[in-house]
């Protein structure tokens, strides 16, 4: 494993639509002032931000925890909340169990954990019913997915 | 590393550190140290900021006198369509184009045949576009470099085109040098310009690589000699000889702030100008909030380009001036059609070498950052966050940055140490 250089971890809280968002820009800002290529900011934002509105959307708590390496950036989300009970079906492109309100805000299109795969060089998630969903991604410094 | 070359030059003499150049400044890229203020060259954007706060006269613009150009065989005006807005309405675009020529220069190019090129590009290239939007417009070299300097994450939204100005330096390099027989070089293409920036973006093209221009001249230096041909023509009573540029609107719509609305009619497009309103927009452009823009046109200076530092008349009435003048125009005239028509085919717009992010000088490896960035904000939370800027730092973040690059010291603050009130005091005796 190459050494941790830098972690930081946000938590966030199920239901806050109000504070959704902050965890990844912050997060990006941080990955702009280290002069991160653009194009890897872009990709771990994208996972930290749906990372972040799942846990908003679905979850009762939540931490993202970014940590970056010499050669990679790990976001690790883990919620305690209701799970995921088919994960096939989860990371299909369009599925999604979300209310009408939140499709109203503009979220739960579908689109979250695919995204968050697609974006990742690594990609694993584990999901207990009733207990809660860990998602890790990991992205290379140096290259495309 | 690529050493930046700017518009300003700095007269540390004139120059008593009152701080004012380095709260103006949009990229933070001026430091006031021992008294005297200084650029970090890497961080400058040459949008001027600094030399319109100086009260003391210690920022000078560089320009370039068209006795710069004396040795080229023939010199041509690109005049910036700001030019036209600048003189009285007595004063039309033919009479000005005739002043060019009694300012010294042997011909006035058609520019408006390469404006109009211009938008039907950028149209195709919008239309073109899969990548991420909003799409932004490259003509401002102030926008283009703010986004490599302070939004590297939107560089790919930058139209990577030529501007049309530069596709009118080849062109008339090329067309002359047929018609004269001369070779290219000895031809000078010089841009009539309203501002300072273009004349950086011709020095040293944001993108690397060379520009097809030979340099600039601002607006107030041809000005007197425009208006002297007004008199002459007047008071001799001839007529107004026939009109060889702004024959039509488009050309006069690109002095304004919306110049592409007209080919880009189905898009979702805004106009921002001034870089307060600007970064304000673009900060939301980066926070993912602007997704349903296609087109962002956008320019440094407040108004556009009509108020550019090298301008004379009030951009307001500049702007009234350019209406009026473009109600008596037609939408359009079979000289330029033809022109465009010609020539589309043949001009390849796009950039040699894509715009880019800019490599900041020093910034060290990610190991390095990270240390950098993890003493910044230990720094940071010793420091009172009142931005007062005594630090000669304009703010709290900027001052504990430079500790970690071991450019500054945490004392340099007046909360955190006597000395350097004391010091402060002995430099501005009227605060002691």
């Amino acid at each position: 494993m190459p050494d941790e250089l830098l972690s930081r971890s946000f938590a966030i809280r199920g239901r806050d639509f109000e504070r959704a968002g902050e965890a990844s820009t912050e997060i990006k800002s941080l990955l702009k002032e280290l002069e991160i290529d653009p194009a890897v900011i872009r990709r771990t934002v994208v996972i930290a931000f749906e990372a972040e509105m799942n846990i908003v959307m679905y979850a009762d708590e939540g931490t993202v925890t970014f940590v970056l390496t010499d050669e990679d950036i790990g976001v690790e989300v883990a919620d305690r909340g209701p799970g995921i009970p088919d994960l096939d079906l989860a990371l299909q492109e369009g599925w999604s169990t979300a209310t009408d309100e939140m499709r109203e805000m503009g979220f739960g299109f579908g689109m979250g954990l695919p995204n968050i795969r697609r974006n990742s060089d690594q990609f694993s998630v584990k999901s207990q019913v009733g207990e809660g969903t860990v998602v890790s991604s990991r992205i290379s410094l140096d290259g495309a997915p | 590393m690529i050493e930046y070359a700017h518009g300003f030059r700095m007269n540390e003499e004139a120059c008593d550190g009152c701080l004012a150049c380095m709260r103006a400044c949009p990229t933070c890229a001026i430091r006031v140290k021992h008294d005297k203020a200084s650029v970090q060259a890497d961080l400058c954007i040459d949008c001027g900021s600094c030399l319109k706060a100086c009260t003391r006269g210690a920022i000078i613009a560089t320009t370039q006198k068209l006795e710069e150009f004396a040795h080229f065989a023939f010199k041509v005006a690109i005049p910036s369509p700001v030019l036209f807005g600048q003189f009285p309405l007595e004063v039309p675009p033919e009479i000005i184009t005739r002043g060019l020529l009694a300012a010294g220069f042997d011909a006035v190019w058609d520019y408006g045949v390469d404006l109009e090129l211009g938008a039907r590009a950028i149209a195709d290239y919008a239309e073109r576009w899969r990548g991420a939007r909003p799409l932004v417009n490259m003509t401002c070299p102030v926008i283009v470099r703010l986004i490599q300097v302070s939004y590297p994450r939107m560089t790919e939204q930058l139209l990577q085109m030529e501007p049309p100005r530069e596709i009118a330096g080849r062109e008339l390099k090329r067309h002359y040098s047929r018609e004269l027989g001369l070779p290219s070089e000895q031809i000078a293409a010089i841009y009539v310009s309203p501002c300072q920036a273009r004349t950086i973006s011709i020095v040293q093209p944001a993108e690397g690589g060379k520009s097809s221009l030979d340099g600039t001249v601002g607006i107030p230096q041809v000005y007197n000699a425009v208006l002297a041909e007004a008199r002459r023509v007047g008071e001799s009573g001839g007529q107004s000889p026939e009109a060889t540029v702004a024959r039509s609107r488009p050309m006069l719509r690109w002095a304004t702030p919306r110049a592409l609305p007209y080919v880009l009619r189905h898009y979702r497009y805004i106009s921002v100008t001034g870089l307060p309103n600007v970064t304000r927009v673009f900060d939301d452009v980066e926070r993912g909030k602007l997704k349903d823009i296609d087109f962002i046109e956008c320019y440094a200076c407040w108004a556009g380009c009509g108020n550019g530092n090298l301008t004379v008349d009030n951009v307001y009435v500049c702007q009234a001036k350019l209406q009026t003048l473009m109600a008596g125009l037609p939408a359009s005239d079979p000289v330029t059609d033809a022109e465009v028509a010609r020539r589309y085919p043949h001009v390849d717009f796009l950039l040699e070498h894509p715009f880019a992010p800019r490599v900041r000088a020093n910034a060290g490896d990610l190991r390095e950052r990270v240390r950098r960035v993890k003493e910044a904000e230990t720094v940071l939370h010793s420091l009172p966050g009142y931005d007062c800027g005594l630090c000669g730092a304009p703010t709290c973040v900027t001052l504990a940055h430079d500790v970690a690059a071991g450019e500054a010291a945490p004392t340099d603050c007046v909360l955190l140490s006597r000395q350097r009130l004391q010091e402060l005091r002995r430099i501005h005796p009227r605060s002691a």
